[in-house]
C-alpha cells in the first residue's frame, strides 16, 4: 500500500480523468485518520469524565486539627485513650516525648485496643499487635503504626494536625514535627 | 346447543375472547396446546417446549439455578418495598432500619430481603458445585460458565453492598476492611505495589485523594458519600449488571443445546 | 465423658491439626490416582458415599451442633442469628456433594460394565417442558417461599449497635461468605489476599472449562473419569474455602486468636506471635550479619525462592513428572494451569510457614509496598 502511494506521482492523474466527487486513496486515508481520532477523543474524553466524577472536589470531612490539652497532663509511659473515640488518635507519653499515634491498623483499617496489662495495641479484625510505640511486632499488619503532627499552640494547649503523617518505614519519626520533647 | 351447555366453566373460559386475547392456545390440553403454551407465552418461553427426561428431575439439576433466580426476583421485590422506609444517611439509616421493622405492621420485609440474600449466596453455591460435578462446564459450555462465575462474584458484591446499609458496627468495620483491600491494589491503589511509580517528578499522582478507594468511598474516609455510593451500586448498579449477566446466562442455556446430559 | 469428648474437639479443632488432618485425609476421600483408591476402597472409606455413610454424616454434624447447643461457649457463636446460614451451609453442602458423589460412584459403576449413565434417555424421548417442568418449577418455588417466611418469622434479622468509628467490635468478623478471604489476609499481604487472590480466583474459576480437557463426564455424575480435575476443584472448594468459612465462624475468637469451639472466649489469651521475614531469618539468625542496606541484596534470597516456585519449578515438573500432560494440553494451557494452581498450593504453604516458623513475608520490601 505504501509503496504505491509513494511511487505514484499525483501528476499522473490526468485532469480529464479525475472526479471531482470521488475520494481517492490519499483522501481516504486521510478521512480514516481524522475519523479514529475523532473516535478516539470521543471515547476516551467519555470515559474520563465518567472516572473523573467519581472524584468530587469539595470534601464534606470532619475537622482534622484538634487540641489535646497540656502536655503535663500526661504522665510517662502511658496511653491516653481520651482522643480516640472523637479524633481517632491516641496521645502516647514515653520517657522523653509526647506523639500522638493514629488508631487506624495499618492493615486495613480497622480500630485496635490498648491492652494495658499486656502492654500493647492489639487488632480485634486479623489481630496485628503494636507495640506502645507504634511498631507492629504480631500479625499481618505491613508497618508501624502512623503518627501525627504534633506542636504546642499558643495558649500551650498541644495541637495535633491530622493533615500531616509521619511514617516509620520512610524514617519520618525522626522528624521534630512527629512528636513533642519533655 | 345442548352440548354448549355442558362444557365446564374452565372450557368455556378457554374459549372466551378475553382469554384468547392472551393465552392464544387456549387451556393446555393436547399436546400441541401444551408445546403453545409454552412457546406462546414471553416468560415461559425462556424454557424449551419438549426436554430430555433427566433434565426434569430434581436429582438431577437440584433445581438451584431456578432458585437462584426466584431469589433473585424475591430481593427485587423486597428491596424496592424496603426503599420506601430507607434513607442512605449517616443520620438515618440505622433508625430507619428499625423503624421499618417496628413501626411497620407485619415488618418481616426486612428479614425476608436479609435471610433471601443469604440464602441466594447458597443457592448460587450450589448450583455451581451441581454444573461442576455434573461437568457441564465442558464444551459447548464453557462460556456459560464463565458468565456463571461473574454472576457469583456480583451475587457476593451484591450482598456485600446490602450488608452495609443498616450502618451499624457490622457496617462500617466490613466497608472499612472491605475498601481498605482497594488501597492496596498494585498501581492505583496508594499503598499498593507499584504505586509510587507513577509519578511526575515528587508529585504522587496516586495518593488517598486520587485512587481506587477514594473513588469507591467518595472521599478520604468512610462517611456520608460512601453510605450512598454502596447504596446505589446495591439498589441500582450491580442489579442492572446482574439482570443483563442472567439474560445472557439464560440465552446460553438454549443456544448451547440446553440442559446438560450424556449422549 | 461429654467434657473428655469437647475437649479432644477443642484440640482437633485448633487450624493447625484439623486443617492438616483434613488436608492428608482429603486425597484418600477424593482419590486422585489409582494408589489412593486402593485404600480409599480397602479401608471402606468409599462407603461414604454410600447410603448408611450419608445418615453417618448426617448423625455426626448433628450430634456437634446438638452438644454445641447444650454448650455454654458455643450456644454462643452457634446461636448468633448471621451463624444460622452456615449451620445451613454445612447441611447442604454436605448433602450436596455426598449426592453427587453417590450418584457419580452408581455411574462409574456402570461406565465400567458398559452401560450408559444413569442420566441417559433415549433423545427422542422427550417430555414437555407444560407441564412436566413448569409445574415442578412451581411447587419447588413455593416451597422455598414457605421456608423463607418461616425462616424470616422465627429469626429476626440482626442489628448490631449503631456504627461506632472508634471502636471496633472484637473479634470483628466479615459476612460470613467472605470469612475465608478474612483468613486469607491473616497470612498474606492486602495486595495479594484482598486483590490478586480474588482476582486469580475469578479468572481462575472461569478458565476452569479451557484448562479442563478432559471430554468425559459431560452431563452426567461421574468421578473416576475425571478424578484427578475433581480432586483439585473439590481440595480448594471444600477445604481452601468452605472450611476456611468454618474456621472463621467457630474457632476465631477475640483479636482474631484461634479457640476451640466450646473454649471459653477469654479477650486476654495471650498467645505470642512474633512474626519474622524471611530475610531477617537469613542474614540475621542464620549468617549473623546485620540487614544489607540494598532493598534488592536484602531480599534476594525471597525473590530467588518466588522464581524458583512460580517460575523454575513448573518448568522441572514439565520435564519430568508431569511431562506428558504438558504434551497433552500444551504451554498456553499449562502455563495457566500453573500459575493458578501453584497460587492456590501457596495458601496453605505460607499458612504452614507461619504456624511453624512464624514466617510473615517472603519478600518484605514495606518501602514499596511489595510484602509476598
Ligand atoms: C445469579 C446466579 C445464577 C443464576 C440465576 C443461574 C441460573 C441458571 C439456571 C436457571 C440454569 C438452568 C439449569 C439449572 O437450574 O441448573 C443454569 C444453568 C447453568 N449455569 Fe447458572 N445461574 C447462576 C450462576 C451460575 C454460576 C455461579 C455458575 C458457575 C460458575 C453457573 C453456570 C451454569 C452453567 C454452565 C449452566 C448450564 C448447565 C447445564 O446445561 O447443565 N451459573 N443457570
Ligand atoms: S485491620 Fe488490623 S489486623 Fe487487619
Amino acid at each position: 500500500m505504501t509503496e504505491d502511494i509513494k511511487t505514484t506521482p499525483p501528476a499522473s492523474v490526468s485532469p480529464a480523468e479525475k472526479d471531482d466527487n470521488a475520494l481517492g486513496r490519499r483522501g481516504f486515508f486521510r478521512w480514516m485518520t481524522v475519523g479514529w481520532i475523532a473516535f478516539s477523543v470521543a471515547t476516551g474524553g467519555f470515559f474520563t469524565v465518567i472516572v473523573r466524577f467519581l472524584f468530587p472536589n469539595v470534601l464534606f470531612e470532619p475537622p482534622q486539627t484538634f487540641k489535646a490539652g497540656f502536655p503535663n497532663d500526661y504522665a510517662s509511659n502511658f496511653v491516653d485513650t481520651r482522643y480516640k473515640k472523637k479524633f481517632n488518635v491516641w496521645m502516647v507519653r514515653d520517657e522523653e516525648s509526647i506523639f500522638a499515634l493514629s488508631t487506624v491498623c495499618t492493615h486495613l483499617g480497622c480500630t485496635p485496643n490498648w491492652l494495658g496489662t499486656e502492654n500493647k495495641f492489639k487488632c480485634p479484625c486479623h489481630g496485628s499487635g503494636f507495640r506502645m510505640t507504634g511498631i507492629n511486632f504480631e500479625g499481618p499488619a505491613p508497618r508501624p503504626l502512623e503518627r501525627y503532627k504534633i506542636s504546642v499552640a499558643t495558649d500551650g494547649q498541644i495541637l495535633v494536625d491530622k493533615t500531616k503523617s509521619f511514617k516509620w518505614e520512610k524514617g519520618e519519626w525522626e522528624n521534630a514535627e512527629s512528636f513533642l520533647k519533655v | 346447543m345442548e352440548n354448549k351447555n355442558k362444557k365446564s366453566f374452565l372450557e368455556r373460559m378457554g374459549e372466551s375472547q378475553v382469554w384468547k386475547s392472551i393465552i392464544r392456545s387456549g387451556v393446555p390440553r393436547s399436546r400441541r396446546q401444551r408445546m403453545q403454551a409454552i412457546l406462546g407465552s414471553v416468560f415461559l418461553h425462556l424454557h424449551p417446549a419438549r426436554i430430555p427426561k433427566h433434565a426434569v428431575k430434581i436429582g438431577y439439576t437440584w433445581c438451584m439455578g431456578g432458585l437462584s433466580f426466584f431469589l433473585f426476583i424475591v430481593l427485587t421485590i423486597t428491596g424496592i418495598l424496603l426503599m420506601f422506609y430507607y434513607r442512605p444517611t449517616v443520620e438515618y439509616a440505622y433508625t430507619d432500619i428499625i423503624d421499618m421493622t417496628e413501626q411497620v405492621p407485619l415488618g418481616i420485609m426486612r428479614e425476608l430481603h436479609r435471610w433471601g440474600a443469604h440464602a441466594m449466596v447458597l443457592t448460587v453455591w450450589l448450583h455451581m458445585l451441581r454444573v461442576f460435578m455434573t461437568g457441564s462446564y465442558k464444551p459447548p459450555r464453557e462460556f456459560n460458565w464463565g458468565v456463571g462465575v461473574l454472576l457469583m462474584t456480583l451475587t457476593l458484591f451484591l450482598s456485600f453492598t446490602g450488608y452495609l446499609l443498616p450502618w451499624d458496627q457490622l457496617a462500617i468495620w466490613a466497608i472499612t476492611v472491605g475498601t481498605n483491600m482497594a488501597r492496596a491494589h498494585p498501581f492505583i491503589g496508594h499503598e499498593g505495589p507499584g504505586a509510587s511509580l507513577l509519578a511526575i517528578g515528587d508529585i504522587n499522582l496516586v495518593h488517598a485523594g486520587s485512587d481506587v478507594r477514594f473513588a469507591l468511598l467518595g472521599g478520604r474516609f468512610v462517611g456520608e458519600a460512601s453510605l450512598l455510593r454502596f447504596y446505589v451500586l446495591h439498589c441500582i448498579g450491580v442489579p442492572f449488571i446482574v439482570m443483563i449477566l442472567m439474560a445472557v446466562h439464560f440465552w446460553r442455556i438454549r443456544k448451547d443445546g440446553g440442559i446438560s446430559g450424556p449422549l | 465423658m461429654l467434657q473428655t469428648f469437647k475437649d479432644i474437639i477443642d484440640i482437633l479443632s485448633a487450624p493447625t491439626v484439623s486443617f492438616t488432618l483434613l488436608t492428608i485425609a482429603f486425597p484418600f476421600v477424593f482419590p486422585p490416582t489409582d494408589w489412593f483408591e486402593k485404600i480409599h476402597r480397602k479401608f471402606g472409606i468409599c462407603r461414604l458415599w454410600t447410603k448408611p455413610g450419608f445418615y453417618g454424616g448426617m448423625i455426626a454434624i448433628t450430634f456437634f451442633f446438638v452438644v454445641g447447643y447444650f454448650d455454654p461457649n458455643f450456644n454462643i457463636t452457634l446461636t448468633k442469628a448471621d451463624n444460622f446460614p452456615i449451620i445451613l451451609m454445612i447441611y447442604s453442602m454436605f448433602i450436596a456433594i455426598w449426592w453427587s458423589m453417590y450418584q457419580a460412584y452408581q455411574n462409574d459403576d456402570r461406565l465400567e460394565n458398559g452401560l450408559k449413565p444413569m442420566e441417559y434417555n433415549d433423545p427422542d424421548d422427550k417430555v414437555l417442558v407444560w407441564p412436566d417442568l413448569v409445574y415442578i418449577e412451581f411447587i419447588a418455588l413455593i416451597l422455598f417461599m414457605v421456608f423463607l417466611i418461616v425462616w424470616s418469622i422465627l429469626v429476626a434479622a440482626p442489628l448490631e449497635e449503631p456504627a461506632n468509628p472508634a471502636a471496633t467490635p472484637n473479634p470483628s468478623k466479615a459476612p460470613w461468605y467472605f470469612l475465608g478471604l478474612q483468613e486469607m489476609l491473616v497470612y498474606f499481604d492486602p495486595w495479594i489476599a484482598g486483590i490478586i487472590f480474588p482476582i486469580f480466583i475469578i479468572i481462575g474459576m472461569m478458565a476452569i472449562p479451557y484448562m479442563d480437557i478432559n471430554k468425559k463426564g459431560d452431563g452426567y455424575y461421574s468421578f473416576k473419569e475425571r478424578r484427578i480435575g475433581m480432586f483439585i476443584f473439590m481440595y480448594g472448594w471444600v477445604v481452601l474455602w468452605l472450611f476456611l468459612i468454618v474456621i472463621g465462624t467457630f474457632f476465631r475468637g477475640p483479636n482474631w486468636n484461634f479457640f476451640g469451639p466450646f473454649e471459653y472466649w477469654d479477650a486476654h489469651k495471650v498467645v505470642p506471635l512474633n512474626n519474622v521475614n524471611l530475610s531477617e531469618y537469613i542474614w540475621v539468625k542464620m549468617l549473623g550479619t546485620g540487614m544489607p542496606t540494598n532493598i534488592l541484596l536484602r531480599e534476594i534470597i525471597g525473590f530467588i525462592v518466588l522464581i524458583g516456585y512460580m517460575g523454575i519449578l513448573p518448568i522441572i515438573l514439565a520435564k519430568s513428572w508431569l511431562k506428558n500432560y504438558f504434551q497433552e494440553i500444551g504451554p498456553v494451557r499449562y502455563t495457566f494451569l500453573m500459575l493458578f494452581g501453584l497460587s492456590m498450593l501457596s495458601l496453605p504453604i505460607k499458612m504452614y510457614m507461619r504456624w511453624l516458623f512464624n514466617l510473615k513475608y517472603i519478600i518484605a520490601i514495606p518501602e514499596w509496598f511489595f510484602n509476598i
